[in-house]
């Protein structure tokens, strides 16, 4: 095409696409583990194939006008032309045209973001069981009363709780059954924190003064990881804790066994989870 | 017309310190802003360095946790508050009047008071490192109920921001009464650069969002100081006021912080394509647009909350994609079949299109509300937030930097370094923040002084290593800097053939700025009078 | 400063200033904005108003009442509406260029003006909470004091105007210092006729 003034030129470019395709690699090896967890629960399996889907749409988007920006910067470059370009103001076609299609996929977007969505934050029903989660500076207070666990094993009208209280390192651990609804109360006295399970894809802020919740219903047995996602002073670095989902007869035994030991069960359950890590 | 000789400079004999102190010329603020501004991207920047420092590996104790949440508060309150916003006031001081054909803003006085509330602020926001209990340290964001917790350093901090909020509001009603009142004649709206669009646009949104922020300070300094009940839910204070109300300002805030670079790329991208700017109506009805829903998403950084309209803030927050996508289609169709030079202003032209791509891009991704469940608070927004501010802005602060250098000081700055600066930059721009994405996706939460998973080391040491050879890449821009105020000034009026008023006066322009206007006929005056046979088509 | 002019201004329709002063107005229409929403939704969140059941022991003990008396309150805003008509009354004096008649004027309404003041402090005096004593009281003191801040920045901006006027600075050409000064007036009147329609007449 030209051929004048191309090494000068072909530096210049070399600078833009060296970096370019730094990023341009980067991304796409990312793709490959472009690593969002699958999710150990219902909900979490719906948010994450949208965001498989998100992830497609921005990877076209992406490469698109990258592309083009990087063809037209290396077709266009000047060299050692002289001459002056045609002097194009504008197109109304074309800018109804990139105005158009953004419009088309937002809209298709947000049909598929609020389906998700609905279900995702659907709540639980009546019987199902529930957690009482305390956040606290900085730690976690996770209350089970007998009369919120369950269908099958609740005891109405009981008034028997037992808790499992962990700060700093010594992080608490969260049981619950598997292929069970389960709702979290979140609630919080000082300041904000946020309930985060990596795995459930999720996350919820303890507003002091509100009375939030949801409700997932996990599929998959495994200590999953917690975190508070919301500053809340010094420690908040600290603030872990985990989530075991364990089958349902195991389940069982565990709350049997903590309605056993009393405060002895709270102290050997935060034993316990100081001894389980990650997955 | 302007007939003022700039020799006359000198006629008198004033110390050139009282000079500066005193002056109302908007050149010379423009110039003391670029100063102030860029030492605090240097300390901003030094701070971030040492956040870095502390999460290169796990379990770090290079610094204390106390400390870590005052580094990073302080850190991206030097960089908002101090830098990228009074960057732009600086940008636009001292290209507004030049670009619209005016001597000078409309009211020098009021100008001269924005700029000197700046020293102030900034002073006692950082006084907070030497009182008890140190800085602010709840963020930039101060969340309350958290931030009635912290020391003295805390009630310094809202002072500050006070400050430089009244500043910014006072500035952009100077902004806005100079564009519509003192522009050349021949200059209507719809001719004036896109620059001065974008610093329009950017005024309106100061004027009415930074206001609201000063009421959630004033509350917040009245819960904090006086027994005040705002936030405390047990007095029936709500605790999501705040996050309300501050993001109300915060987040047509994001866009005063961009929509000025986008303007100042919007220059450059046509001058080195030797094209007119694509669609310049589109590009002006898409930064109003920008503008306007600007005011209706704050509530997108409240998703976890549960307690905002989701769907309603997830919509807004999709349409907003629409008019930015516009503007960078507009860029690409200037630089399409233009006859594109690859000068170092070009090329953080260029580099703003491709980074704020990635930026905007990984916004979406919050947008859509059961992704941002995962990803709120993680370093996924970390990301993001530096994808638009240091991909978008500060890429944009860099190229204005390198094109009206010459404009400014008479001097260029030398290219060869300046392709090293954008280069290292790039790189380690890309080394630094693109990990964070697989962080945040992976659950590392944002706003953590240390951590303990090893599957988080390799991908944050990488991290660091890129955000030191950012440090590095400023080694050549300090060279050329220094470099260039070494050699005579030798630049002429229009080193780079550009399009618009300010290129045709000296450089530097004389104090009233014109000898004598060009005749404005289009958008593109300059061009205009250099190629009579191929003018008009504009506006 | 600017001795010469590189661009021709604008003369027609308001000046530089008008036109910056107005827009700090809108700059203040937000600020009172943002205070404005605090109140709402503290009223909002409320499962009372005024919140007595947020009352803890001690300030039961401590004799606090969230009550509002309404009646000095209302002659203060009878005052300040009249003050607006006064101003507004000076400012035509001053277009048939009359300044006997604008400097009468802004005297009374300086007067109406500090006896609003004088009465607000008196009426916090009475009251039996403080700023402390639940959202109520916050909500209150922080509405009506920084309204009360703008009544005294306006009575200061009345004041310059009034020793400009004895100077015999002002014709029936040039007034705008007077406009200015009266638009101003008139919005502190309109954002104390909001308030006291929030705060005392439907507290409930
Ligand atoms: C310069 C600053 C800047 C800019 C320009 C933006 C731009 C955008 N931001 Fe960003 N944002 C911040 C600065 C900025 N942001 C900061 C500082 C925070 C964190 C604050 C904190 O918590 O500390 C934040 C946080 C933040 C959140 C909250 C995340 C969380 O905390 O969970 C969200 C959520 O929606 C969001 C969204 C967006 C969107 C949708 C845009 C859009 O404007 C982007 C639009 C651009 C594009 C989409 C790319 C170009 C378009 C096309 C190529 C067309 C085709 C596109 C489509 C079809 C979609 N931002
Ligand atoms: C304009 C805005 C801006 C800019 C430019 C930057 C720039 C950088 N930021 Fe920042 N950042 C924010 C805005 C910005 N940031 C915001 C808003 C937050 C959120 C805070 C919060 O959660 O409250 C944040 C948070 C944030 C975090 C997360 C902290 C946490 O959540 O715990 C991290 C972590 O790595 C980080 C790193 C960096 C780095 C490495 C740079 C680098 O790019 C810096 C590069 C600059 C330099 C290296 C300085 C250059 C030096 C000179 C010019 C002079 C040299 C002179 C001498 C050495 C004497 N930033
Ligand atoms: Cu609790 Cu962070
Ligand atoms: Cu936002």
């Amino acid at each position: 095409m030209r051929r004048y003034g191309i090494r000068k030129t072909i530096r210049s470019v070399a600078t833009i696409g060296i970096a370019g395709a730094a990023s341009l690699f980067a991304y796409s090896s990312a793709f490959a583990a472009f690593g969002q967890p699958g999710g150990v629960t219902d909900e979490a399996r719906d948010m994450h194939n949208l965001y498989l889907v998100t992830l497609a749409i921005a990877a076209v988007v992406f490469l698109a006008v990258q592309g083009a920006l990087i063809y037209i910067i290396i077709r266009y470059r000047r060299g050692k032309r002289e001459d002056m370009p045609a002097q194009i103001h504008g197109s109304n076609i074309v800018e109804f045209i990139w105005v158009g299609i953004p419009v088309a996929i937002v809209l298709a977007l947000f049909t598929y973001t609020v389906i998700v969505l609905n279900t995702v934050e659907r709540g639980a029903d009546e019987d199902d069981m529930s957690v009482h989660v305390q956040g606290f500076q900085f730690g976690w207070e996770f209350t089970y009363s007998m009369d919120n666990l369950g269908p099958e094993r609740s005891e109405a009208g009981s008034d028997e709780e037992f808790s499992i209280v962990g700060a700093g390192l010594d992080s608490p651990e969260l049981v619950i059954p598997v292929d069970e609804r389960v709702e979290f109360q979140l609630q919080s006295d000082d300041v904000i924190h946020s309930f985060y399970v990596v795995d459930f894809l999720y996350k919820l802020d303890l507003v002091p003064g509100r009375d939030n919740r949801f409700a997932v219903t996990p599929r998959e047995t495994g200590v999953y990881q917690g975190y508070c996602a919301e500053l809340c002073g010094v420690d908040h670095a600290l603030m872990r804790f985990t989530v075991r989902v364990v089958e349902q007869d195991e389940f069982d035994d565990w709350v049997e066994e903590m309605r056993g030991g009393g405060e002895e069960a709270v102290s050997g359950a935060s034993d316990t989870t100081s001894a389980v890590r990650e997955p | 017309m302007a007939t003022v000789a700039a020799p006359g400079t000198q006629a008198y004999a004033r110390p050139a310190l009282l000079d500066w102190l005193t002056t109302v010329d908007h050149k010379k603020l423009g110039i003391l802003y670029l100063y102030f501004t860029m030492f605090f991207f240097a300390v901003g920047g030094i701070l971030a360095l040492l956040v870095r420092t502390q999460l290169a590996v796990a379990d770090s104790s290079f610094v204390s946790n106390n400390a870590y949440n005052q580094i990073f508060t302080m850190h991206a309150s030097a960089m908002l508050f101090l830098f990228i916003i009074p960057v732009w006031a600086g940008f636009g001081n001292y290209l507004v009047p030049l670009q619209i054909g005016a001597a000078d803003m409309a009211f020098p006085r009021i100008n001269a008071l924005s700029f000197w509330l700046l020293p102030p602020a900034g002073i006692l926001m950082f006084a907070g490192f030497l009182v008890e209990g140190g800085s602010a340290n709840a963020g930039w964001t101060a969340y309350s109920p958290l931030a009635q917790q912290s020391g003295s350093g805390m009630d310094l901090w809202i002072i500050s921001v006070i400050i430089l909020g009244v500043s910014s509001t006072i500035g952009a009603a100077n902004f806005m009464v100079t564009m519509f009142r003192m522009r050349a004649p021949g200059m209507t709206m719809f001719r004036m650069p896109i620059f001065c669009w974008t610093m329009l646009v950017t005024a309106v949104l100061q004027l009415l969002a930074t206001p609201v922020l000063a009421a959630a300070l004033t509350m917040l300094f009245i819960d904090r100081n006086f027994g005040g009940a705002f936030f405390d839910p047990n007095t029936g204070g709500n605790a999501i006021l705040w996050q309300n109300i501050f993001w109300f300002y915060s987040h047509p805030a994001v866009y005063i912080m961009i929509l000025p670079g986008m303007g100042i790329i919007s220059e450059i991208i046509p001058v080195f394509s030797r094209k007119p700017l694509f669609g310049y109506k589109a590009f002006v009805f898409a930064t109003m647009a920008i503008g306007g829903l600007g005011f209706s998403v704050w509530a997108h950084h409240m998703f976890t909350t549960g307690a905002v309209l989701l769907p309603f803030f997830s919509f807004m927050t999709f349409l907003i994609g629409v008019p930015t996508g516009v503007k960078i289609f507009n860029w690409l169709g200037t630089m399409w079949r233009g006859s594109i030079t690859f000068t170092t202003p070009m090329l953080f032209g260029i580099g703003f299109v491709s980074m704020f791509l990635i930026g905007g891009i990984n916004g979406m991704f919050s947008a859509v509300v059961p992704i941002d469940f995962a990803i709120h608070d993680t370093y996924f927004v970390v990301a993001h937030i530096h994808y638009v501010l240091f991909g978008g802005s500060v890429m944009a602060v860099f190229g204005g930097f390198y094109y009206w250098f010459p404009k400014i000081w008479g001097r260029k700055l030398n290219e060869t370094l300046g392709k090293w600066h954008f280069g290292l930059m790039l790189i380690g721009f890309n080394l630094a923040f693109f990990p964070m994405h697989l962080l945040g996706l992976d659950g590392m939460p944002r706003r953590i002084a240390t951590y303990s998973e090893s599957g988080w080391e390799a991908l944050n040491f990488a991290s660091t290593v890129g955000s030191f050879l950012i440090g590095v890449s400023m080694i050549p821009f300090l060279i050329a800097v220094v470099a260039a105020f070494m050699r005579p000034k030798d630049q002429p009026d229009d080193p780079w053939e550009a399009n618009t008023l300010e290129w045709g006066t000296t450089s530097p322009p004389p104090v009233y700025n014109f000898d004598e206007l060009p005749e404005v006929r289009s958008e593109r005056p300059l061009f205009d009078r250099r190629h009579p046979d191929l003018a008009g088509g504009g506006h | 400063m600017a001795a010469i002019e590189s661009s021709p201004r604008h003369e027609e329709g308001m000046s530089n200033g008008m036109l910056g002063f107005i827009l700090f107005l809108a700059s203040e229409v937000m600020f009172f904005g943002g205070l404005f929403a605090a109140y709402f939704i503290a009223r909002a969140d409320a499962q009372e108003w005024p919140p007595v059941n947020l009352l803890t022991e001690e300030q039961i003990a401590a004799g606090v009442q969230l009550e509002m008396h309404v009646g000095l309150p209302a002659i203060a805003t009878a005052i300040l509406i009249t003050s607006s008509i006064v101003i507004q009354w000076a400012e035509f004096q001053i277009k048939k260029g009359n300044q006997a008649g604008l400097i009468w004027g802004l005297f009374i309404t300086l007067a109406m003006g500090v006896i609003f003041l004088a009465m607000q402090m008196y009426d916090y005096a009475q009251l039996d909470f403080g700023a402390g004593d639940t959202i109520y009281g916050t909500t209150f003191y922080t509405l009506t004091g920084f309204h009360g801040a703008h009544v005294f920045g306006g009575a200061v901006f009345i004041l310059i105007v009034l020793l400009r006027a004895l100077g015999g600075q002002f014709s029936a050409q040039r007034h705008e210092a007077v406009r200015a000064c009266s638009i101003y007036w008139h919005f502190v009147d309109v954002v104390w006729i909001a308030l006291f329609t929030i705060l005392y007449i439907v507290p409930e």
